[in-house]
């Protein structure tokens, strides 16, 4: 059973990564009084993008989204899915840390590599934007993992179950209240789209994406997007004991995400990177010295 | 989603794909334009209906010819076009592209641009509506279901003639043929 749950808790991760990016266009097109595309629409979109044939740039474009789709299918074997972490007893937060750079780092190889002027500028944005959140991030986890004494995402996971989660305990509020402020620049939504700005820069990195290149990179978004909700709901909001509660909360956070998506604009980088380096850092530092001098 | 799609959705689940999700140009080619913003934004909504504005031609397989066509703007058109993965369909639309329209006795306008790249459907009219878009989209499923919409297949069979008609307007074009003499 255990050795199941190795290819199950991928794909429930990637169809939930799926599903999520068709209730957010749903949700969008809601909050704007329009009716929206099906909830399906990805899906949709994915059939017909790996039905056709479009120009490749050489290897390392091709092995650049292969290398980042993996890199996201790996951290799901890590990250909780409810009751279910098929590779809880090793490495923890610090290998999901590793892991999530992965990511960008694949989509970075593979824009540099289609030497589209518009792909080297979204790839740099996006680098530029994840040092911008990797900062407060970090402190964030930091708190945490001194609060619960450990670095392991399961056994944080069950003391929160015990107890209280996270965010409604006294000195690790501080820290959650950050990591929601900088929660959509992870997840790359508005007013931090610096990356993907579709108006600007030609979708950035995915210009030159078409046919299943384009598909691989829907799914991966799909996934990243999954991952950076559910470790919130993982380290914040107390785990769930079983997928389908886990997905529900995955689903609300990423609900109050897209509600902030719907009502900003778009930040410039230095605004993204100014904002992102003082409210959320100086929360989460404060976070982390409260957390500190009260201890356990 | 209709149950009886189920079926069409099993059997020929490329085919529905290319139907249900058009990703449309962004490219203003003239001043018909200006009847796409409303109709992709909360107006007129086109997104219920799979149309989305692609940011590039890699990821899209619509192509919207709105309003006149100057000979500048028939070279982007080209390469665009050929950029465009296959299947791709063509929709002309306003007046102008079928038959110049008001510009009929411009020196600088192309008057059918159906001799330069294949094209699937026309929308009539100087201008046409946002909702005759979507009169268009519909029309457009019935053609993708019937195969009648196979404009990319034309574009291969008889590219040497379009090539021709391309160089005689524009004279030379500054890129190799998109598909080499091997008679593909």
């Amino acid at each position: 059973m255990n050795v199941l749950w190795y290819f199950l808790s991928p794909l429930i991760a990637l169809l939930a990564g799926l599903l999520f990016l068709g209730l957010a266009r749903k949700i969008m097109a809601r909050i704007h009084w329009r009716y929206g595309p099906p909830v399906t629409q990805p899906l949709i979109d994915i059939i017909r993008l790996f039905s056709q044939r479009s120009a490749s740039h050489g290897a390392l474009f091709d092995l650049g989204l292969v290398l980042s789709l993996a890199g996201s299918l790996v951290i799901t074997l890590f990250l909780p899915l409810g009751n279910i972490a098929p590779m809880s007893g090793s490495g923890g937060m610090l290998v999901i840390l590793y892991m999530m750079l992965l990511g960008p780092l694949g989509m970075a190889l593979s824009g540099g590599a289609s030497a589209n002027p518009n792909a080297s500028i979204g790839v740099s944005r996006k680098l530029m934007l994840a040092m911008g959140y990797e900062l407060p991030l970090l402190l964030v986890l930091l708190a945490v993992m001194t609060r619960f004494d450990t670095i392991s995402i399961v056994s944080i996971v069950q003391q929160q179950r015990a107890g209280a989660w996270s965010i409604a305990s006294f000195p690790l509020v501080v820290s959650g209240i950050a990591y929601l402020m900088v929660l959509p620049a992870i997840l790359g939504l508005r007013p931090f789209e610096v990356a993907g700005a579709a108006q600007e820069i030609s979708s950035g990195p995915q210009v030159e994406l078409g046919g299943p290149y384009l598909a691989l990179a829907t799914m991966q978004h799909g996934l990243s997007m999954y991952i950076g909700a559910s470790l919130f709901v993982n380290l914040a909001l107390g785990g769930a004991a079983n997928p389908f509660v886990f997905l529900v909360k995955v689903l609300v956070v990423l609900a109050l995400c897209l509600f902030v998506n719907a009502s900003f604009p778009r930040f410039r980088v230095e605004q993204a990177i100014g904002y992102l380096w003082r409210w959320p850092t100086l929360l989460a530092l404060a976070g982390l010295v409260l957390t500190v001098v009260t201890g356990r | 989603m209709d149950r009886n799609q189920l079926i069409k959705w099993l059997k020929e689940p490329a085919k529905m794909g290319h139907k249900y999700s058009l990703h449309a140009v962004y490219f203003c080619t003239g001043c018909g334009i200006i009847e796409v913003p409303p109709s992709i934004t909360a107006r007129w909504d086109a997104e219920r209906f799979g149309v989305t504005p692609a940011a590039s031609p890699r990821q899209a397989n619509l192509f919207l010819i709105t309003g006149y066509v100057s000979l500048k703007t028939l070279k982007a058109i080209i390469r665009t076009y050929e950029q465009m993965p296959e299947p791709k369909y063509t929709v002309g639309f306003g007046s102008c592209p079928i038959n110049g329209g008001m510009y009929w006795d411009s020196y600088n306008t192309i008057k059918h641009l159906d001799r330069y790249i294949p094209v699937d459907g026309w929308i009539a009219g100087c201008m046409p509506r946002p909702e005759a878009i979507f009169v268009a989209v519909t029309h457009l499923w019935t053609l993708i279901d019937k195969d009648m919409a196979d404009g990319y297949r034309r574009y291969r069979r008889n590219y040497a003639a379009y090539r021709a008609n391309q160089e005689m307007v524009l004279g030379e074009l500054g890129w190799p043929p998109l598909f080499g003499g091997e008679g593909e």
